[in-house]
């Protein structure tokens, strides 16, 4: 997994995503989703707090400010020391859902820009269904993109991401840790 | 078979709005044509190379769409739903507007600091008019004088004249214009600025900004209707309206994920909404300010310019 492989190289911070930079002509989106043996409320407790991104494997820390209220902000330290600054746009606890932006990440740790996501959790009695979503502009800017800054290259970093944290989701709760 | 041919014929002598909606879907490579009185799909025409912008010919008869991706322009015979050239161009071809009297077609380069000028009878790229960097939306006035670039990059809106081809005038806007409007009199153009979340009122003779209105996250473009601005707000999810005399805000009416592409109706009574990740159009009635239907498009609909074309009135007998 990129997010993870990558991490170490992340000391070679050559440039910053920040909001409405330059990006190219065509968004890219991804929805992934889950289906968990679990109660509603059970899966919420383990990601509904955006203080907390210990459910997505590359991430060793989070630390940040605001709690769950809008503008709240996050810095995601992954395993190798690489970080991701993400600010919460959306929080909805009765709904179960949020939003959330990259404000700040190398294209070396995930090759996006100008990067937004939704997660929410559904469900009735004892099943459960965790819907992630985002969408995102390719890591490279301009025309004709090498191929690890590409939009295929960006749409598979963050499909297999969200694969990834998910199944770590549904191994927690399932397992009840 | 009699029943559907007075359905048919029904749905056309109640033709108050028989407008059709041509609106690209990038993620999926195609555009959808919508019935908008019947309120469905009745054609899905491919194009490729991940379509974004949208002309529709004065006339109706034409549409053009521009691949960024495929980096060409695509012409669509309305009435026969295909594509009948396809237009080599080169950069990144974006936002795309027609000459009133038909031709030439406008095509923004993304990537350059030039609008293409496009002989759709030639095919060929007939001059290069330099503006701003990374010019996105593209406006002619009704009078087919003055083309309007929002220059994204830039922060201004180019105005160019279309005799001569050149740059006449830069005028600053918010920061990161996107879309750029011009009203049915050719007085004022509206720039949505995504990241300043506001609009700047240009007034056209004067080539001043004589208003800016905040709006929600990430506006995208403007449509017109009666009297009111309606603003897509891509982050908010949301469409903002403000009275054109007062500049006051109406309403902040929700719609579906990732609102885009605005157009009204062309009698002025409905606004539609593309909402690129939601595959949806939703429909605002203008006077109620609130949306009524909801209708399905293919994958990631952005529909930026103008998309809509009324159909042709019946031929007599």
């Amino acid at each position: 997994m990129k997010f993870q492989l990558l991490a170490a190289a992340a000391a070679l911070l050559v440039g910053f995503a920040g909001a409405a930079e330059a990006h190219g002509p065509t968004r890219q989106k991804t929805t992934q989703s889950i289906e968990i043996n679990a109660a509603p409320d059970k899966v919420w407790t383990v990601i509904g707090n955006f203080q907390d991104m210990s459910w997505l494997p590359p991430v060793e820390k989070t630390e940040g400010s605001g709690g769950n209220d809008k503008d709240a902000t996050r810095t995601l330290t992954l395993k190798g020391g690489a970080t991701v600054k993400e600010q919460l746009t959306k929080y909805d606890a009765d709904a179960k859902t949020y939003a959330y932006r990259i404000t700040e990440v190398d294209v070396k740790v995930l090759p996006v820009t100008n990067y937004s996501s939704h997660i929410s959790v559904k469900g009735e009695g004892d099943k459960s269904t965790v819907t992630w979503q985002g969408a995102f502009y390719r890591g490279f800017p301009n025309n004709d993109p090498p191929a690890e800054l590409s939009d295929e290259a960006a749409i598979k970093a963050v499909s297999e991401l969200y694969q990834a944290g998910l199944a770590s989701v549904k191994e927690k709760v399932e397992k009840g840790s | 078979m009699r029943a559907a041919l007075v359905a048919l014929s029904l749905v056309v002598a109640g033709a108050a709005c028989a407008d059709e909606a041509f609106v690209t879907n990038q993620t999926g490579d195609d555009l959808t044509v919508l019935d908008l009185a019947a309120g469905k799909a009745v054609a899905t025409i491919p194009i490729g190379g991940k379509p974004a912008g949208v002309a529709v010919s004065a006339d109706g008869a034409r549409v053009y769409v521009t691949s960024p991706e495929g980096k060409s322009l695509a012409v669509i015979d309305a009435a026969a739903r295909k594509v009948i050239n396809r237009i080599p161009l080169e950069g990144g071809p974006l936002g795309v507007a027609i000459h009133p009297s038909g031709s030439p077609v406008y095509v923004a380069d993304w990537y350059a600091k030039h609008i293409l000028v496009v002989d759709p009878a030639t095919r060929a790229v007939t001059a290069r008019v330099d503006v701003g960097a990374s010019p996105s939306g593209l406006a002619v006035t009704p009078d087919g004088a003055t083309l309007l670039s929002a220059d994204r990059d830039s922060d201004q809106v180019s105005f160019v004249d279309l005799k001569t081809l050149q740059r006449v005038a830069t005028v600053p806007v918010g920061q990161r214009p996107f879309g750029v409007t011009i009203d049915r009199d050719g007085r004022r153009a509206y720039v949505a600025n995504v990241a300043s979340n506001d609009v700047s009122v240009v007034d056209i003779p004067t080539r001043k900004v004589v208003g800016v209105v905040n709006v929600g996250e990430r506006p995208y473009v403007v449509g017109l209707a009666a009297g009111k601005a309606f603003v897509s707000n891509q982050y908010a999810e949301s469409v903002s309206v403000f009275d054109v005399s007062t500049l006051q805000t109406l309403a902040t009416i929700p719609v579906g994920e990732y609102p885009e592409g605005v157009e009204a109706s062309t009698d002025q009574t409905k606004i539609y909404v593309a909402n690129w990740f939601s595959n949806a159009v939703s429909v605002i009635d203008v006077a109620t300010l609130k949306v009524e239907q909801t209708l399905d498009v293919g994958d990631g609909p952005r529909a930026f310019g103008a998309f809509i074309r009324a159909t042709p009135a019946p031929a007599k007998p």
